[in-house]
């Protein structure tokens, strides 16, 4: 804003505008009140500066925050969702294990399969 | 290979795994075998221990192959359920004078009598799964399965010769109908015989797992009892690898397919074990309640991935009978599944993985229906046999 706006149907002046007797509306305003209202509209002009960076700050804030969450939130689960498994981690200050071959065998009653010396997998069929 | 630990271990001897970053374990338990793997592997004593305590309360409670288990004591005592021995002086459970205001399916009188709250448990667990399969997986099985010879623990069973002349019969399966359960109150219509094991191992699994992990804060346990495995706790990186088998000693392409598992259960039933000959026939321990005979679908083999290994115990069970209307079943239900038809040909369904080391995703919440007193379920699901089986009751 770098003039005083012309009076518009419907604005309110600030308390105390027009209340000095030496300066009626509408009047040729002398330098000092001109110095005045320059200084006003300066005043008006850095706070909107620093409202619209402060808004664009919280804008560009949401979306980094939006684009995070959007990536690193747990899903919700509903019906559908599974259970998965997370890579790494510890857990009571040990890590976790990392197993290539199968430590159990899901197969009918009875039969299991291990794993022998130099890797040789061993089945047998037990049915106690 | 971890030590493991003595403290309260039983008759557990160690198994070389190839790793020093988990301990394992195996015995013979429950008619088969029990395999358990922990890390850290220096608290496996106290896992073990832990394991041990729940598989000898479930072989207390719900084995029909011991005769002073609390179900063979429920076969004896109730009023017309007794097909072997008879009701002695001091047999638990507690029984009550017979309802009368109950009436059974078959127009039987129901006995009625007070089980223990494990045994309740295995019991309600039994008829949740053969409501969530219209009946396809029933408890009241056990008089067919020993009237087909299976009546003994698997390994003291007669290979006969002598018998092949005599066809089995088929036996008579009463429907799961005619047991109820209210709390601890179980009724039972005359002659009916409970076989619990379509889910009593899955069921045996999960206490496992969930009362070793307790031991091991901060680690994991993965508890096998027979190829029933049920994991509790941190799983390894990656998941627990698993060997997904069909055949007792597979071999070049039919080795299996090693997966990976981080929660829940994974079961395996299959058809290829546990068989016996009777009258010229090749019989196996899955019976189809509809026909009161050994399942004779497509399916030779299925493994199933499930919230638990309970129900995925059930499924596995259900796709063996059910036949061809598995495959959709188990995609409906949304459960990762393996199916080996009896040309050896695999069909996978349900996420369950295409590679080799694949994560088998299990839903997070359960299948089943709440079993009577048990904990809440997921979402209603179509059963697998809706309304039920659509047989004439009494008909073979």
């Amino acid at each position: 804003m770098e003039h005083d706006n012309p009076e518009q149907p419907g604005w309110v002046r600030l308390p105390g505008y027009d209340e000095d007797p030496r300066y009626p509306r509408g009047a040729d305003y002398p330098p000092d009140y001109r110095r005045g209202a320059g200084a006003r509209a300066a005043g008006v002009r850095r706070v909107r500066q620093a409202s619209n960076w402060t808004a664009a700050l919280l804008i560009a804030g949401v979306a980094a925050a939006t684009g995070y969450f959007a990536h690193h939130a747990p899903p919700a689960a509903p019906a559908t969702s599974t259970v998965t498994t997370v890579p790494g981690g510890t857990a009571a200050g040990v890590h976790k294990p990392s197993l290539s071959g199968p430590v159990a065998t899901s197969s009918g009653s009875g039969v299991t399969v291990g794993t022998g010396p130099n890797g040789t997998r061993i089945v047998t069929y037990r049915d106690n | 290979m971890a030590a493991m630990g003595p403290e309260g271990a039983g008759d557990w001897y160690p198994v070389d795994a190839g790793t020093t970053t988990v301990a394992v374990a195996e015995r013979a338990a429950l008619g088969t075998t029990a395999r358990v793997v922990v890390w850290p592997p220096g608290r496996a004593g106290r896992a073990l221990a832990a394991v041990d305590a729940q598989l000898a309360l479930l072989d207390e409670q719900a084995s029909r192959f011991r005769g002073d288990s609390e179900i063979s004591k429920v076969h004896r005592c109730l009023p017309g359920a007794a097909r072997s021995g008879s009701a002695r002086p001091g047999d638990a459970p507690r029984q009550d004078a017979p309802p009368k205001d109950v009436p059974s399916p078959d127009a039987t009188p129901l006995g009625s009598c007070i089980v223990s709250e494990g045994l309740a448990e295995a019991i309600a667990v039994a008829l949740a799964a053969a409501e969530w399969t219209g009946g396809l997986v029933d408890p009241t099985v056990g008089g067919a399965l020993c009237g087909l010879g299976y009546d003994r623990d698997f390994a003291a069973l007669p290979q006969d010769p002598a018998s092949e002349a005599a066809p089995p019969e088929p036996g008579h399966v009463p429907g799961w109908r005619s047991v109820q359960l209210d709390g601890r109150r179980l009724r039972l219509a005359a002659g009916v015989r409970l076989d619990l094991g379509a889910t009593a191992k899955g069921l045996g699994a999960d206490r496992a797992a969930r009362a070793a992990a307790a031991c091991v804060p901060g680690g994991g346990v993965l508890v096998s009892l027979g190829g029933d495995i049920a994991v509790a706790g941190e799983p390894p990186v990656g998941g627990w690898p698993v060997l997904v088998a069909d055949e007792p000693e597979p071999s070049g392409p039919e080795l299996g397919q090693l997966v990976r598992l981080a929660a829940g259960g994974l079961a395996t039933s299959s058809i290829r074990c546990r068989q016996w000959r009777r009258g010229g026939r090749t019989l196996h321990h899955i019976v189809d309640p509809r026909t009161g005979l050994p399942a004779a679908g497509p399916w030779r083999t299925a493994s199933v991935g499930a919230a638990n290994c309970a129900e995925a115990n059930a499924a596995a069970t259900a796709a063996i009978v059910a036949g061809e209307p598995a495959a959709d079943w188990l995609a409906a239900q949304g459960l990762p599944a393996r199916l080996i038809a009896h040309d050896g040909s695999v069909r996978l369904l349900g996420g369950w993985p295409v590679i080799a080391d694949g994560l088998v995703e299990v839903p997070a919440i359960r299948r089943m229906p709440a079993a009577p007193g048990g904990g809440p379920a997921g979402a209603a699901r179509p059963p697998l046999c809706p309304g039920g089986p659509a047989w004439p009751r009494g008909a073979r």
